[in-house]
């Protein structure tokens, strides 16, 4: 497939690219980010993100295991941790926005596993991987072309 | 005139009864995370100058209805009255695909565009939705327009997750 166009307004990818390295900067947690931004783009079908995430998950050392089984990690019983679960749950709610709310529960499942600054900022990565997906899927912008 | 934001919940009342409280915010995101809120007005700011202002409203009032983000929709309508927009065309913008005498042929596509760019876990952006948008849009302005869809989901994820009130947004109070 060939992308429908490769255009990106360079100061929009500029504001992107700061967008989403404050965000995993404040979460302070470089694999658990990597798990966040990968359940965000199963969901919103991003290939270019899937491909250049799982490459950076493998070389930040999230455990293969994790990784086959995040799509089903509610499933996945203790492959993934209290802390990882709430994570994946509001991930999970901020992307499927159209859907409905970010209901209560899930918000404060979070907001017991993360205090006030890490959850803006995991709040954060939840958005800025979202704004990629759409930028990557609107633009039909091929896998493959991540090199770590 | 007198308007909703100067009043408080507790001194409107409807013909039912009083109005229902207004919910407190969940977390001020942009003060745990300023450098995270710094990036949003960078993005936002690239997003603005490229693109015609009465078009970005429309495309950020339908995608925040989308999103179910009060304080977006708060903040676009009063935003797109404020510079000339008509009441007529932001109420009938949930049912635009019915109303399309209301909205140019390039508004059109472009709110197409919006939904499909909006929606994505539901599928992906259609090829008849994109080709459209790019027989209104030339690349680069087409670029634009997906950026500032993009920037609008953003902005929406915030103020739902967060749960920001709406109701107390003045005309141009970020500008």
């Amino acid at each position: 497939m060939t992308p429908r166009t490769r255009l990106l307004d360079p100061e929009v990818a500029r504001a992107l690219s700061t967008l989403s390295a404050t965000a995993k900067q404040g979460l302070g947690d470089p694999a658990l980010a990597e798990l966040v931004v990968i359940r965000a783009s199963q969901l919103n079908h991003c290939a270019f993100c899937l491909d250049m995430h799982l490459a950076i998950a493998r070389r930040h050392g999230v455990p293969e295991r994790q990784l086959d089984l995040l799509a089903a990690w509610e499933e996945a019983g203790d492959v993934f941790d209290e802390r990882e679960r709430a994570a994946l749950a509001l991930t999970e709610a901020v992307t499927v926005l159209t859907e409905g709310f970010v209901p209560d529960e899930v918000y404060e499942r979070a907001a017991q596993h993360f205090d006030e600054v890490r959850l803006a900022h995991l709040i954060g990565l939840v958005v800025a991987i979202n704004n990629w997906n759409r930028v990557m899927v609107s633009r039909r912008i091929p896998p493959g072309g991540y090199t770590p | 005139m007198t308007t909703h934001t100067e009043e408080t919940a507790t001194t409107r009342t409807a013909t039912s009864g009083e109005y229902a409280p207004e919910r407190p915010a969940r977390l001020e995101w942009a003060r745990h995370a300023p450098e995270v809120y710094q990036a949003m007005i960078r993005l936002e700011t690239a997003v603005r100058k490229n693109l015609n202002h009465t078009l970005y409203e429309l495309v950020k009032i339908r995608a925040s209805q989308l999103n179910h983000c009060a304080f977006c929709i708060d903040m676009h309508t009063k935003d797109a009255l404020a510079t000339g927009e008509s009441v007529e065309r932001i109420m009938q913008l949930s049912a635009w695909d019915e109303s399309r005498h209301f909205y140019t042929e390039k508004e059109l596509a472009a709110l197409e565009l919006t939904e499909a760019v909006t929606v994505l876990t539901d599928g992906f952006v259609p090829d008849e939705v994109y080709e459209n948008a790019a027989r209104h849009f030339e690349e680069a302005e087409l670029a634009h327009l997906i950026a500032a869809i993009t920037t609008i989901n953003a902005w929406n994820r915030f103020g739902v997750t967060c749960r920001m009130a709406p109701g107390h947004y003045q005309p141009g109070q970020y500008k």
